[in-house]
């Protein structure tokens, strides 16, 4: 029966309206993951050497539980940002004799297939059977499977947290206390974590009980997670969100601009609305911290400069990356609306520019703070903002009308997945890679700051020409409407 | 006003609508009926430009309607949620949309008065996203918006699908009523025979997308029954 929900799982995933677009997004990402699995492979037959020889250091095995605690803090940060929901539009599924706890299993167990859940075994694994085997015997497959548990463990954990917190202000700031404490912890040198680590893992050799204390934990969690789940199969529950975001009145500055702030208006309602938008804010919110991991950190402002323009893309374009890929399936939902009102196609391109542009903007006018780690700081940051502006905008609103997909706001979303994943990362490459055409020509010719220049300056040139380009992409939307509606109608 | 000429919609070699000729004036009220999956939705889709025939062309007061916007000031439409926007409450709709056709507070405000018989209280002055509400009350807000701007032409699919009896009724009324005072041309499917052949001095009858009766006069009923009875 479980065997069923997979195949209608791959069925729709073959008969997707936007089949090519995500056939080529999961290849794109089966071969990173691959590359990864490669990667990692090699370096978990390494890492012998590597501590012993390479960092000289005397206890391998020591040196490297102390790390652990460390590799988990970064495992939980990759799965917060890569991990997906598994989701099923349970609804069709409901009604039939259908267990559903098969249901729940099916999706909890899908949720385990990714690459992030055999990271430790890969990373661990030869070290394992090597070092460890040799000095503590069996002792080393408790070791070795406490670390693939605490993974498992982990993954659970994400799991809860996205499915109960992820759209909730408690959850929101509990996720920034953990990554603030983490960080504090490690930059003030609170507590030694790496001693605890140390003394943690290593006592897993001595004997199975810290194994089964965390493999109990892990079946606890996954039974959490079972009847968290199961709980949650009512379809009703999920529309009754009474949250006060979504009583906003019109900003009515915007009722000065025509049509295209009235467009503008009604997507703001949208985002604040809904709780897949709302996400995505919460998000983009959250990556303007990201200039406190590097910015501190001489490593890149001094040795790589070229990294910044990245980040900086990052913390500025963050919300056009997330929300601007689906920028039209956000609204795909009554997207005939719009062809049959009088509404000039023009306008409604042009409402999105603006939307888009002005949480540029916003998110540059807050990140200005980071001038106090330097000017070139605020440099790259303005020059990335022009170029967000002035380029990435036009590529992502072009890129959105590949194949989209209508996104079910009320329902949960009609992908296969739900939340942002690896996936919504891949749409973002061609934007963050942008910049670097114009600047490392530069860069290797030695004037790095003439770089930024350039890159400030195509921007600029990108937002002076702006009639132009939204001219191209509103003909481009034009020319493929009857095809994207045809999409959007589409369940 | 509306004037349709060699449309034709094929879906992989599968035509689904075949209309050689089809022409409805003004102040006309025309209904279609036919079986399910005859192709009304789809040439309601065609005549409102939602999707491009594979041959033919629609024709709207002697411009044809595809590739401009003007025609979209004078024909007002609701085919399905899809022309709803879920996130909004009704009020806002009616708001956003009036806006679109220029409309004063005060026109808003007589606009909905118009409906209140219909809308039986449930609808505005409630705090209910759109996306919330029922299947009939759906289709209500959705009739009303179809008539914001004062439109010459409405066209409505199956718009007495998911509503109550007395919401029929009333809604056959204020169809009725609307005619009386002013020029109104009505393109309205239905499945419901009693209802389209009070409302409709006209009915056309689409079976797999061709065009099988066309029907005028005062004995519509009793032919469409016996049409549909064979």
């Amino acid at each position: 029966m479980i065997q069923a929900l997979f195949v209608h799982s791959w069925k729709k995933f073959t008969r997707s309206v936007s089949f090519s677009k995500e056939l080529a997004t999961h290849l794109f990402l089966a071969f990173i993951a691959l590359t990864l699995v490669g990667y990692s492979l090699a370096l978990g037959f390494v890492l012998e050497n590597i501590i012993t020889k390479g960092l000289k250091q005397a206890d391998s095995f020591q040196f490297l539980n102390g790390l652990v605690l460390y590799y988990f803090g970064f495992e939980f940060m990759m799965r917060y940002f890569m991990q997906n929901l598994p989701v099923l539009d349970v609804q069709p599924y409901l009604h039939l004799p259908m267990k559903r706890s098969r249901i729940v299993h099916y999706l909890l167990l899908k949720s385990e297939v990714h690459v992030l859940n055999i990271l430790v075994p890969l990373l661990f694994a030869p070290f394992a059977f090597t070092t460890v085997a040799a000095r503590f015997g069996t002792g080393a497959w408790n070791w070795l499977l406490s670390l693939w548990m605490i993974s498992i463990g982990m993954h659970y954990v994400i799991l809860l947290f996205k499915k109960g917190w992820d759209d909730t202000l408690p959850g929101f700031l509990a996720l920034i206390a953990f990554f603030g404490l983490l960080g504090a912890s490690d930059y003030y040198g609170w507590f030694k974590l790496s001693e605890v680590s140390s003394w943690l893992f290593a006592y897993t050799v001595q004997g199975p009980i810290l194994l089964l204390i965390i493999t109990l934990f892990v079946l606890l969690l996954y039974f959490f997670s079972f009847r968290f789940f199961l709980h949650s199969m009512y379809p009703d529950e999920r529309t009754l969100q009474k949250t006060t975001w979504g009583r906003t009145q019109d900003w009515s500055f915007l009722n000065s601009f025509g049509a295209v702030g009235d467009w503008i208006n009604l997507e703001i309602k949208l985002i604040l609305r809904n709780k897949r938008t709302r996400n995505v804010l919460f998000l983009s919110s959250f990556f303007l911290l990201y200039g406190l991991i590097f910015y501190t950190r001489d490593r890149y402002t001094e040795g790589m400069p070229g990294f910044l323009l990245f980040i900086g893309t990052f913390i500025t374009g963050i919300f056009m990356i997330n929300y601007g890929q689906f920028l039209f399936s956000w609204q795909g939902g009554h997207f005939d609306f719009i062809l049959t009102r009088p509404v000039s196609l023009t306008q409604y391109v042009e409402s999105k520019y603006w939307l888009l542009s002005g949480v540029t903007v916003i998110c540059f006018l807050l990140s200005i703070p980071y001038v106090y780690f330097g000017w070139k700081i605020l440099l790259i940051q303005t020059a990335m903002t022009l170029f967000n502006l002035g380029v990435n905008s036009y590529v992502i609103m072009n890129m959105a009308m590949w194949e989209p997909k209508k996104i079910d706001l009320g329902k949960g979303t009609t992908f296969n997945y739900e939340g942002v994943g690896a996936a919504q990362w891949v749409m973002g490459i061609p934007i963050l890679i942008g910049p670097y055409l114009f600047y490392l020509p530069f860069s290797w010719a030695g004037y790095p700051t003439l770089g930024l220049l350039a890159v400030g300056i195509v921007g600029l040139i990108g937002i002076v020409l702006r009639p132009y380009f939204l001219k191209i992409t509103t003909q481009r939307l034009e020319s493929r409407r009857y095809v994207i509606a045809a999409g959007f109608r589409k369940d | 006003m509306i004037s349709i000429q060699a449309l034709k919609k094929s879906y992989k070699n599968t035509p689904v609508v075949d209309i050689p000729q089809l022409g409805i004036s003004q102040n006309e009220s025309f209904g279609l009926v036919g079986n399910n999956g005859a192709g009304k939705t789809t040439l309601f889709r065609m005549i409102l430009d939602l999707v491009r025939p594979t041959e033919g062309e629609v024709q709207i007061n002697g411009r044809n309607g595809q590739g401009n916007d003007e025609w979209k000031h004078y024909v007002g439409s609701f085919l399905d949620e899809n022309f709803l926007i879920p996130y909004l409450t009704p009020d806002e709709y009616f708001k956003f949309v009036g806006k679109l056709h220029n409309y004063s507070d005060a026109d808003l405000k007589h606009f909905t008065q118009k409906f209140e018989d219909l809308f039986h209280g449930e609808i505005t002055g409630k705090d209910k996203y759109i996306g919330d509400l029922s299947k009939g009350n759906l289709k209500k807000v959705g009739i009303a918006a179809a008539f914001l701007g004062n439109p010459q032409v409405v066209i409505l699919d199956e718009p007495f699908e998911n509503l109550d009896p007395t919401s029929q009724i009333r809604l056959k009324q204020l169809l009725q009523q609307e005619r009386q005072s002013r020029s109104l041309t009505y393109l309205i499917s239905s499945h419901d025979l009693n209802h389209i052949t009070e409302i409709c001095e006209r009915i056309v009858v689409l079976e797999k997308g061709r065009i099988i009766k066309d029907l005028k006069g005062t004995n519509l009923l009793a032919e469409l029954e016996a049409y549909f009875n064979a």
